[in-house]
């Protein structure tokens, strides 16, 4: 067996290339057929927030799921997409922005921008996706009403209160404030990690107003951020408001030099005491011994030279 | 156009505070991704021999798939050993774990290892089945390194190689560590690990080694959970938090008395308080930071638990209701 | 001349020692130079390997090289507290083992250290113990208290070696290497053996032997902490640092008895090496030994009365998987040399010295239960399927190493028995000295 395989070394390994080209092959093959795009739905959202500044930050979430399992989902990246004004079917190019590998494309658009309103007073946005040989375009279109969210923070008659006003104003040029009829509004306390609710409420005829809790510890300096939010509203979208105040109930003390502990870096002064000493008391000790045997050699020395002489 | 460009070059201006703010863990919860890589940079390194991989789907419609660390990667955060004996200043952090809803899925031991790159039988996050007495019904007990305030393990260290920071987390710096294992033996709770042999995993370059990261392991050194500082500087969770599907791991500061699991958000102080929070072991002193609210009013049955490989079931072989199971043919 | 007289007698009696080496000491020497480099091997496998190739693990982080560390150093510190009490109290038959005892002392002082090098992940980095050192770590206490004790006993070593190599020197009919007299020569530091120079190095010997008696218990008492000062159930215990040094004085007393059955046997100094000095060394022996039973009762019985969960558990452990050896180390161990050495008719050189291996072997086991099991049963369960992760078990490369110690230990033993006589001289003659003093102030009584 073993010299007709030998013979046939040429044939054999010819054999095998030709298996394994034809494997890889057949594993590229199979890595190809694995994805189709045609397999996968767009799932392409669009959103709007106005955030504390008053700058607008419009976000597009562009993914794509697997039609039979919907957990199979993949983010497009590097996607441009392009956020326009609209007003009877002319578009205004706002600007455009790059998916993230999350899928999601971010612009912000300052306070200071103007927009086309319709007669109605909304805003008409769009955010379009041009598409490619490979990936159908996509087109997502919102209305929003431009809210104003004021929010206050006051002591009345030294009780820590928050009111939220909530008002549109005009398309006229007088710019009067029209407050809003309801809206349920949440009120958040910013958190290192996240944010922590501390009210749920519904604004009505444009006010909200609730007593701030007592207990907020708040940050080093005892300062807390105030967070309103309207959240997805049919009309307005996401409207934010944030505010800092010296609201929070307890006052870190900066933290003191660290006192020596076992776990600190430095040790209890007494451990070094103590060491010490003992070290010395040792040491000292094995000097001076070594200083006698020192004196003992010497005095060999001057015993030998006199027998010398 | 004229406008995406003006937002790229304010990008890159605003890169060194970015970096400064990351280290001081100031930047806020919103993050925009600062990166303006290209797809054909990051496919290029698609052949490296990288195990977490994450797939996307370019413009074109083609789906290339990219290493996961190198999309997680944030080099301009770079925390140094030395930098990092240094807290994230004002801050106190806890961990809040809920016994009632942990149903052993694992996700928080598998993301903690993807996240530091562990092997299949590295957890710095371990989920044991803990049954107290033979009567009182078996709990999943999820248990990371608790970053006692008096830590054993801290004290013992001759080099200063595990340290103690003022925002409560106790890291290890395997640059400093020598491998003596004292660490290891006087920890009562048995958080932590020793890298006994070769891996090639070690010798990882891809990114400079951080205390904060534990990434990468070196041989003959101890590594244990590390609470994510890097997460935390970006204002995110650690790992196991966030990849808990339940909710279980709440994670947050206690200066602000503000923790969150993701979905939630609530006072830490309330929370101690109305579910009873308590500390494992807490008679040895040790103070540790990691709470636990008693397995009340489960969420799941505990036999959810059983779902998982069969040798990992294998491992609460000695707990007595486990042994029950089997004589009655359930498992 | 009458001293000088005596010194080339003695010079004659030693010399052949000396002198030559044997067909039997050279297979000796060859078969401990063998184990060493098999153990050298074993060393290698590990460096290159890394830590894998032993049987330790993430729960039983500490194996048999920690334990051989406790038993060296714990024979070591016996040695010092032992030599110590001779020279300080002149005791009549310190010369026949006061120099056995040195030897021990020192040797197993360099071999201990050693196995705690071996535990260690990163030897490349062992300097950063000095350059980062941490006070309150009971390790850095440790190598400090290692290092001074090292020092303090080599020191003590040469002083007792010092009239020897005068002797050895000043001998011209002693046929050994030009090195070996070269080296009597500078060692010998030009003493002369005058009355001067003699009660100086009486003088320093006598605090040097202060000291290391001293040193000895601060060094085992802080290498107990190493476990009692953490917070395992089978280690937090306040009795641990008198614990071990009774420990250590037996398993020291017992390697001592062995060591002089040996020497007694080998170069046939029956002369010097009496039964008188076995009974005695017994003696000793049986004390350690009560002493020894009584304070691991204690440790036990402690633990099983108030029995505490963690602590049934550790016992559980202890009398289930590890019963044979519980029996063998703590009954057998001590009830063997205890009734051996209790009743006046067994006390034989040989049975004095079967005990004495009893002794120690009982006394390894014993360090063994104390690290290992205490290891396997932390507080939180150990929950693992692999079982090298659960329980420890050697590999051949810590048995190899182990036995490389051993055989290191013995192999500088005979090398430097070849270099001073193994009954000090210098001692005999000052014996001899003080005697002749004592007979002219009292001379009806000092008849013998």
């Amino acid at each position: 067996m073993k010299s007709n395989l030998m013979k046939h070394t040429f044939y054999a390994s010819f054999i095998a290339i030709l298996l394994f080209s034809n494997l890889g092959f057949a594993q590229q093959e199979e890595q190809k057929e694995e994805f189709d795009v045609r397999k996968y739905k767009t799932v392409y959202k669009f959103n709007s927030f106005k955030q504390s500044d008053n700058s607008r930050l419009l976000e597009v979430s562009f993914i794509v799921q697997n039609k039979k399992d919907r957990k199979d989902k993949i983010p497009v990246f590097e996607a441009e997409i392009y956020f326009y004004n609209v007003l009877n079917d002319e578009e205004l190019l706002l600007g455009t922005a790059f998916t993230s590998k999350e899928g999601i494309a971010k612009l912000t658009l300052p306070s200071s921008q103007n927009y086309e309103l319709d007669e109605d007073g909304f805003i008409n946005l769009t955010a379009r996706f041009i598409g490619s040989k490979g990936l159908k375009s996509a087109k997502k279109s919102l209305a929003v009403k431009d809210l104003h969210l004021e929010l206050n923070l006051k002591e009345i008659d030294s009780v820590k209160t928050v009111i939220v006003k909530a008002y549109t104003l005009t398309l006229d040029s007088l710019q009067t404030k029209v407050p809003l009829e309801e809206a349920d509004i949440t009120i958040f306390v910013k958190g290192m990690l996240s944010n922590m609710p501390i009210k749920e409420g519904s604004i009505e005829d444009g006010v909200f107003e609730f007593e701030f809790p007592t207990n907020i510890p708040g940050d080093g300096d005892g300062d807390v951020t105030v967070i309103a939010n309207i959240e997805d509203h049919d009309e307005f979208g996401n409207v934010a408001q944030e505010k800092f105040i010296n609201w929070g109930s307890h006052k870190i003390t900066p933290v003191k030099k660290v006192k020596n502990t076992l776990w600190s870096e430095s040790a209890p002064l007494w451990m070094y005491i103590v060491l010490s000493i003992l070290l010395l008391g040792v040491w000292a000790n094995y000097i001076y011994t070594i200083f006698n045997l020192f004196k003992i050699k010497k005095e060999g020395k001057s015993i030998n030279l006199a027998t010398e002489e | 156009m004229t406008r995406c460009i003006m937002k790229n070059n304010k990008n890159e201006k605003s890169s060194t505070d970015r970096r400064k703010f990351l280290k001081l863990g100031l930047l806020s919860s919103v993050t925009a991704v600062a990166g303006t890589s290209l797809i054909s940079n990051l496919t290029s390194e698609e052949t490296s021999t990288s195990k977490e991989k994450i797939r996307l789907l370019t413009p074109d419609g083609k789906m290339v798939e990219v290493d996961a660390e190198n999309v997680n990667k944030y080099p301009e955060a770079h925390i140094t050993p030395s930098e990092s004996r240094k807290g994230i200043p004002d801050r106190k952090f806890v961990m809040v774990i809920d016994l009632a809803k942990c149903k052993n899925a694992r996700k928080c031991v598998e993301g903690c290892q993807k996240a530091h790159d562990l092997d299949y039988n590295e957890e710095f996050m371990k989920v044991q089945l803990i049954q107290d007495n033979p009567e009182a019904s078996p709990y999943w007990l999820p248990k990371p390194c608790f970053h006692c305030d008096e830590p054993p393990c801290v004290t013992v260290c001759p080099t200063g190689a595990t340290f103690k920071r003022d925002d409560n987390i106790v890291l290890v710096d395997n640059d400093r560590c020598i491998g003596c294992k004292f660490c290891v033996t006087s920890c009562p709770y048995s958080a932590r690990q020793f890298n006994w042999g070769h891996k090639d995993k070690f010798k990882d370059t891809s990114q400079p080694y951080s205390p904060e990261t534990s990434v990468p392991a070196a041989e003959g050194t101890v590594m244990k959970c590390d609470f994510c500082p890097d997460m935390l500087r970006q204002g995110k969770l650690p790992h196991c938090a966030q990849s808990c599907p339940m909710g279980v791991i709440y994670f947050g500061d206690k200066n602000e008395d503000i923790v969150t699991n993701g979905d939630e958000t609530v006072r830490f102080s309330e929370l101690i308080k109305d579910r009873g929070g308590y500390r494992h072991l807490e008679h040895l002193g040790t103070k540790p930071n990691v709470y636990y609210l008693p397995a009340v009013n489960r969420q799941f049955p505990l036999e959810r638990g059983f779902n998982v490989d069969e040798d990992i079931i294998e491992r609460y072989k000695d707990v007595p209701y486990v042994q029950q199971l089997k004589k009655d043919g359930k498992i | 001349m009458d001293i000088d007289k005596r010194k080339r007698e003695l010079v004659k009696e030693f010399s052949p020692a000396l002198e030559n080496y044997s067909l039997k000491t050279k297979i000796w020497i060859g078969c401990l130079v063998a184990i060493i480099l098999v153990g050298f091997y074993a060393f290698l496998v590990q460096l290159i390997n890394g830590h894998i190739v032993t049987g330790m693990r993430d729960n039983v982080v500490w194996g048999i090289y920690i334990i051989n560390f406790i038993f060296f150093v714990g024979i070591s510190y016996s040695g010092a507290f032992i030599s110590g009490i001779l020279h300080f109290f002149k005791t009549p038959w310190k010369n026949s083992v006061s120099r056995i005892v040195e030897l021990i002392t020192v040797l197993s002082l360099i071999i201990g250290p050693i196995f705690i090098l071996l535990c260690i992940g990163r030897l490349d980095r062992l300097h950063y113990l000095f350059l980062y050192p941490r006070i309150q770590s009971p390790i850095t206490w440790d190598i400090i208290a290692i290092m001074t004790d090292l020092v303090g006993c080599f020191i003590y070593l040469y002083l007792t070696f010092i009239p020897d190599f005068a002797i050895l020197r000043d001998n011209k009919e002693l046929k050994v290497a030009k090195w070996q007299k070269k080296a009597y020569r500078i060692l010998a530091l030009n003493y002369q053996d005058t009355t001067e120079q003699r009660e100086r190095l009486h003088k320093i010997t006598r605090t040097m032997s202060v000291m290391i008696i001293v040193l000895a218990i601060v060094a085992y008492t802080v290498l107990a902490w190493i476990f009692s000062l953490t917070l395992q159930p089978g280690w937090n215990s306040t009795i641990f640092a008198p614990y071990f040094i009774i420990a250590g004085l037996y398993s020291g007393v017992g390697v001592i008895i062995i060591s002089m059955y040996a020497i007694r046997k080998y170069f046939h100094l029956e002369r010097y090496i009496r039964k008188v000095h076995f009974i005695a060394a017994g003696i000793v022996l049986l004390v350690m030994s009560l002493l020894f039973g009584y304070f691991t009762f204690s440790e036990y019985f402690a633990r099983w009365f108030s029995h505490k969960e963690n602590d049934v558990h550790l016992l559980d452990t202890l009398f289930n998987r590890y019963f044979w050896e519980f029996i063998f180390a703590n009954y057998i161990g001590v009830l063997v040399p205890i009734v051996i050495l209790f009743f006046k008719k067994f006390r034989t050189i040989k049975s004095i010295t079967f005990a004495a291996i009893i002794a120690v072997l009982g006394l390894w086991l014993n360090r063994f239960l104390i690290v290992v099991p205490t290891l396997e049963t932390p507080y939180l369960p150990i929950q693992d399927t692999r079982a090298e992760f659960v329980n420890y078990s050697a590999t051949w490369v810590e048995y190899s190493l182990s036995l490389t110690g051993i055989a290191a230990f013995c192999l500088l033993f005979t090398l430097l028995i070849k270099f001073v006589p193994i009954i000090p001289m210098s001692g005999i003659i000052d014996y001899e000295r003080d005697q002749k003093k004592y007979n002219k102030r009292q001379p009806k009584k000092a008849v013998k």
